[in-house]
């Protein structure tokens, strides 16, 4: 599959989604919106955090998060959004709901939107979760190495999951289930066992074929048109219809009879004709494999799943049979007017929290920003974010400590950045190096961020705001490059974005900036800067 | 299969790459990235049913740290 999908996330997901045809969004980033995809997978966690009121409001900004970023995508391309799961719930006291009401929040607001917009579409992460116990879910020693949420030893099981719901999400919803009797609708044979002798109702396993009965009635009210197709002598069924009393389904809930011993691929292509509907938006159900693969034989474009050997295992099935084949995302009227109520009164509790655009979105966040000079305290950090930074990294040069120092001791001035919002402090996250090379001119050597800040512009003030202080310094001249790797290709733009002018390009992609400092560069007010 | 063997396969599979030899380190080859580093490291504990300690995980910078790593676990 040539597919291309972008993936907003706020963990590290890379080993669930891998990298063929994949790309990432920074961790929370909504800014970037690659137009160059086919689909769009929105895949957040619950984040780990022990401030649950914190927590709680962070995920009720994801739901704001995910309005603005419907507003901003291609209609026609895709959007798939996992809902919420919290892995680690931490309850410092027994009622404290908070974040589960959050994650409700989310969840709910998620389903309506897939409910209202057609290229939306819902996953149910936790029936990928409710596989496990918590304590599986997470490992914590990949999560604190690498902030891999979700523990990256059920990535294979995680991979034969996913394929599975991304082959239900191509799938179109069908419209008729048509069903075998004996042995599939009750127990035992009808022409022999008789009405009372059939199995249905009472103890196992009459019980799971009146479970099985009392759900596909549910169905049918929800739209499905029922269709029997079954070797049988209709005036035995209709007997049974009428007098055996645990009959939940009757002759009044099937749309469609063929009840003869005509072969069933011959009786499902009327039924089809009959009822003016394709073949492909049918599901045949029959306990005898030999009908069923000459159903598959004669009639490929129907859907034939296998029917259980053992009774009790009718109720899973039923489940997977709504899962693969049915489920729709439909929302009633009353249902609607139930959300925009919940809506309104959630509008109104957390007004302060809306945002219109990423502007005041990014106002919304109260971001403080520390820029501060190589110390060595932090020179560590510093060394250590030339060593694993890729994305936002312009040169990727690597420095062990003592290459730092080194070029420290030479007159380099080297600057480390400590960014903190309302959700939180993400600690030393950026670094620049700028060497001098004249009594009026910096390069910029090194400079790099986190990728679990960006989208926040913090950049543009980091840089930003060190340019003005070397203007003040009596710097003049400012020349920097952008060497091109595999990963950093976001960056490749962002010297052009802080105003600089490309001079050359070499043969390998380098691309060479100058800028004269003349004006001071205007910085955004939302940034709470401070320079130590 | 050696256990050589059954690293570099190991390894191909988690880098993508069709193959991979014995002389590969995390600086000569662009693959074998931080990430994909833990995803290593998660293989082999599986693979070896072992568990690998984040400082372990760290120094297992090229084949042969791999291996070593992998000895002094298994005997």
């Amino acid at each position: 599959m040539d597919m291309t999908t972008f993936i907003f996330r706020n963990q590290t997901v890379e080993p669930f989604f891998g990298d063929v045809g994949v790309t990432y969004s920074g961790y929370g980033d909504i800014s970037q919106l690659p137009a160059d995809v086919d689909r769009y997978i929105w895949c957040y966690q619950v984040p780990i955090n022990a401030d649950n009121r914190q927590l709680a409001q962070e995920i009720l900004s994801y739901r704001d998060k995910l309005d603005l970023l419907l507003a901003n995508i291609d209609p026609h391309k895709p959007l798939i959004v996992f809902s919420l799961v919290n892995f680690f719930p931490l309850r410092l006291t027994g009622d404290e709901v908070s974040v589960d009401q959050a994650v409700m929040e989310f969840n709910r607001h998620a389903a309506a939107i897939a409910a209202k917009n057609p290229h939306v579409k819902w996953v149910d992460f936790s029936e990928f979760t409710s596989r496990y116990d918590l304590d599986s879910l997470i490992n914590w020693k990949y999560y604190l190495m690498s902030q891999t949420l979700l523990n990256p030893k059920l990535a294979h099981d995680f991979k034969a999951w996913w394929s599975g719901v991304e082959r239900e999400l191509t799938l179109q919803r069908k419209k008729c289930l048509v069903l075998d009797l004996d042995n599939t609708l009750w127990g035992g044979v009808l022409g022999e066992d008789g009405i009372d002798g059939i199995k249905l109702g009472g103890d196992y396993p009459g019980n799971a074929f009146s479970y099985w009965q009392k759900a596909l009635l549910q169905l049918a009210h929800h739209g499905v048109i029922l269709a029997v197709c079954s070797k049988n002598n209709e005036a035995d069924v209709q007997e049974a219809w009428d007098k055996n009393p645990f009959m939940a389904l009757k002759r009044e809930h099937f749309s469609s009879l063929r009840i003869n011993w005509q072969d069933k691929a011959t009786n499902i292509r009327d039924i089809a004709e009959e009822l003016n509907i394709g073949l492909d938006s049918m599901v045949f159900i029959d306990d005898n494999p030999a009908e069923r693969e000459l159903v598959k034989q004669m009639l490929p474009q129907v859907e034939v799943p296998d029917f259980p050997e053992k009774p009790y295992l009718i109720l899973p099935f039923f489940k997977s049979l709504v899962e693969r084949y049915f489920r729709i995302y439909a929302v009633t009227d009353e249902d609607r007017l139930k959300t925009q109520q919940y809506r309104a009164n959630a509008l109104r509790r957390s007004q302060q929290a809306r945002f219109a655009d990423l502007d005041s979105y990014l106002k919304s966040l109260s971001m403080e920003l520390e820029i501060i000079p190589a110390d060595e305290y932090n020179l560590p950090r510093i060394a250590q974010m030339t060593q694993k930074t890729n994305q936002f990294n312009l040169t990727t040069r690597r420095y062990t400590e003592a290459d730092v120092q080194q070029r420290i001791d030479e007159g380099w001035r080297v600057y480390c950045m400590s960014v903190k919002d309302r959700f939180g402090e993400s600690g030393i996250t950026g670094t620049i190096f700028f060497e001098p090379l004249d009594w009026d001119k910096m390069g910029i050597d090194s400079l790099l961020l986190s990728c679990r800040i960006l989208g926040k512009g913090l950049e543009d003030a980091f840089v930003g705001t060190l340019f003005n202080q070397l203007r003040r310094d009596g710097v003049r001249r400012i020349v920097a490059d952008y060497i091109p790797t595999a990963k950093n290709g976001q960056t490749a733009d962002f010297y052009d974005r802080m105003g600089m002018t490309c001079i050359s390009v070499n043969e390998d992609g380098t691309k060479h900036y100058e800028l004269a400092l003349e004006e001071p560069i205007e910085i955004k007010d939302y940034y709470n800067i401070r320079m130590l | 299969m050696n256990l050589n063997d059954k690293v570099l396969a190991i390894m191909s599979e988690v880098f993508g790459l069709e193959e991979v030899s014995t002389d590969v380190s995390q600086k000569n080859c662009e693959r074998w990235d931080s990430l994909r580093h833990l995803t290593l490291a998660s293989e082999l504990e599986d693979a070896f049913d072992i568990e690998l300690e984040p400082e372990e995980i760290a120094v297992m910078t090229d084949f042969s740290r791999v291996i070593e790593m992998l000895n002094s676990k298994l005997n």
